[in-house]
Formats: C-alpha cells, sequence, structure tokens
C-alpha cells in the first residue's frame, strides 16, 4: 500500500469518530486544549497501528479505548505536576460560551449558577467518578460502554455512578444549591 | 432529607448534567490533527525502520550521519540476536539492565520515553505501558537503568526512544521471560 493510500485508509477508518472522540476526550480533560492534545496523541498513536486498525471490526470503540488509555497514562505521567494545576472550573472562560440560554433571562441566569455549582462540584469528585457520571449521564454512554472503556465490571461502573451521583447531590447540598 | 426531596434533587442534577456544555474543538482542528497524525505516524515508522536491523556498531555511524552531532549507541546489554539486542528475564523476579546512550554534544532538555510490550513493567510505575522523563545529556556515554519486572512469560519488545529538537531515535532491547 503507498503512502497516500495508508493516509486514504486512515482517514476513511477514523473521520467518521472524530466527533464522539474530541467529545470523550473533553470529558477527559476538561479543557480544550488539553482535549486537542488528546485527540491528536491518539491519531499519530492510531495512525502507526493501522494494520491492525483495519482489522477490528468496532475501530470507534478501539479507539475510544486507546485514548482513554493515554488520558491515564498521562495522568500517571503528569501526576505530581497536576497536582498544582490552578484551581479553575471545567467551564471557566469560553466553557460558558456554550451554555443554552432560554426566552427567559432569570431563569437561565438561575440556571447558570446552579451550572456553576455542579462544575465546582464535579471538580471534587475523583477522576474515575466525574469521568463515569459525565459519560453516562452527560454523553449518554451506556453502562457497558463504559464497562469496555475503562476496563471494569459492569457492576463498578454502576455503583461508582450511583457513588459520584450521591457525592454530587451532598456537595450541592452543603453548599446551598438545593436550598 | 425525605427522600422525596432526594429523588427531586437528582432530577434536578440529571438534566443539569445533560445540558453541561463543552467547548468544540476549533475550526478546521480535525483536518489539521488528521494532518500531523500522518506526517508524524510516517516519520516515526520511518525512524522505526532505520533502527531495526542495524548492530550496535553500524547503529551509531548511521545515526550521526543522519542527527549530524547526536548520536546514539544501542543498549548496553547481552549479545545481540538478529540485531536487535536482547536479555533474559526470569518470571516476575526484577532485573536492572543498563541502557547506554553515547552522544557526541552536551544536551539539554531531551525526552526519553520507554514503552513497554503487555507483561512486563517498570519497577515503581505499576500497570503503565509508556513512561517519559525529561532528561540532560553529557558528552559521552550516558546510563540509565532500568528495573524490568515480567509479569507474563510472554516477552516482547521494550523500545526506548531519545527526542531532542524534533530529531529522535527508538531503540528495541528484546526481553525473553522464563
Amino acid at each position: 500500500m503507498s503512502s497516500e493510500s495508508h493516509k486514504a485508509t486512515f482517514e476513511q477508518l477514523v473521520r467518521p469518530h472524530f466527533d464522539r472522540l474530541y467529545r470523550l476526550a473533553f470529558r477527559l480533560t476538561g479543557r480544550k486544549a488539553e482535549a486537542e492534545d488528546l485527540f491528536q496523541e491518539l491519531l499519530i498513536k492510531a495512525f502507526g497501528k493501522l494494520d491492525d486498525l483495519v482489522a477490528i471490526d468496532e475501530p470507534g470503540s478501539w479507539l475510544s479505548r486507546v485514548m482513554y488509555n493515554l488520558f491515564i497514562d498521562e495522568q500517571r505521567r503528569f501526576a505530581r505536576r497536576r497536582m498544582h494545576v490552578v484551581d479553575e472550573g471545567f467551564l471557566s472562560g469560553e466553557g460558558l460560551a456554550g451554555f443554552a440560554g432560554t426566552e427567559d433571562p432569570e431563569r437561565d441566569q438561575q440556571r447558570l449558577e446552579k451550572m456553576k455549582q455542579l462544575d465546582a462540584a464535579l471538580q471534587k469528585l475523583s477522576d474515575d467518578h466525574r469521568i463515569i457520571v459525565l459519560l453516562h449521564d452527560t454523553e449518554g454512554y451506556k453502562l457497558d460502554e463504559i464497562h469496555g472503556l475503562m476496563n471494569i465490571p459492569v457492576g463498578t461502573v454502576k455503583s461508582r455512578l450511583h457513588r459520584a451521583r450521591a457525592r454530587l447531590r451532598e456537595i450541592l447540598s452543603e453548599n446551598g444549591t438545593f436550598s | 432529607m425525605q427522600k422525596q426531596d432526594i429523588n427531586q434533587q437528582d432530577q434536578e442534577i440529571l438534566e443539569l448534567l445533560k445540558d453541561y456544555p463543552m467547548t468544540e474543538a476549533s475550526a478546521g482542528y480535525y483536518d489539521q490533527a488528521l494532518a500531523r497524525a500522518t506526517h508524524e505516524g510516517t516519520r516515526r515508522q520511518r525512524n522505526r525502520w532505520i533502527m531495526t536491523g542495524f548492530g550496535s556498531a553500524i547503529a551509531a555511524g548511521v545515526v550521526l550521519w543522519l542527527l549530524g552531532g547526536f548520536f546514539l549507541t544501542a543498549p548496553d546489554v547481552p549479545a545481540p540476536k538478529a540485531n536487535i539486542p536482547g536479555v533474559a528475564m526470569t518470571l516476575e523476579e526484577p532485573r536492572t539492565v543498563n541502557l547506554v546512550f553515547a552522544s557526541a554534544n552536551a544536551l539539554d532538555d531531551a525526552t526519553l520515553t520507554v514503552t513497554l510490550p503487555d507483561g512486563i513493567e517498570l519497577a515503581g510505575f505499576p500497570g503503565q505501558r509508556e513512561i517519559s522523563w525529561q532528561t540532560s545529556l553529557v558528552e559521552g556515554k550516558n546510563y540509565l537503568p532500568l528495573e524490568l519486572i515480567a509479569l507474563t512469560p510472554t516477552g516482547g519488545e521494550v523500545l526506548a526512544r531519545l527526542e531532542h529538537d524534533n530529531r529522535g531515535r527508538t531503540f528495541r532491547l528484546r526481553v525473553n521471560v522464563s
């Protein structure tokens, strides 16, 4: 296969999954710049494994798993540095621009405040809990898909999801979001 | 707290989560990422092929020619088999392998990335397949001791990639486990 042919085959296999993969990258990292880096690293890695990719029935699932593993490796590698990352919300700055408004400004403002509280609460969860709740409740992943991605039993996914939601409720109750 | 209150709060949290926003990728980002991936992937593949099949003495010369002043010898391990250096390990018994990188010049801010096959771990980095360090090389020989542990009898190849200033070399080390 020629180099151009390799590239064309690669693009054909990966492009249909770009949106879902980018969303996954964003939910894992919480920041656009890091999501783009992770997405890029995935594509570089996947291109190096084109022979494997061609033979896979569900390249989307495979790519998601590789991305998750890259994210975990990166987390471990820079664990010490990440502890000193500035304490900013995932939605700080441009992220809030993505919050859809309605025709009721007062309601929008209340909802925006709650969304900020939710954002802060999500940061207080462990990585596992945050990722599971975002993938399941925000992105609509099925339990089985999360099991395949994170390589943990479905029962564990369910219990972590349950605990993550309970912890969110606890944090949001404590800070008066539901008062 | 009443169960009804809890249910209502859970429902509200779920609704907020459904709308939890995200930032879209920049316009044209996907195309750029794709182009970079195929370019970088091709470059890495080419580098790997260049290193494969050369004995340590030949490799040092080839790399010197390619990188101009930045040459690397193959890992300092027992006699190579089929031109790839190899090391024998016993299952679950740590063994330290010394990699030797000889550089013509001192190099600051080089990145060394060690990629491990399934079943081989680096002591202190359980479960990690790829570990990177920022490092500096002195002129002459630079030793990197790696304490490897074989968790399965499969064995495989350990890749050590040294990168500096957008140039790099990958070394392969065959690990046989008994």
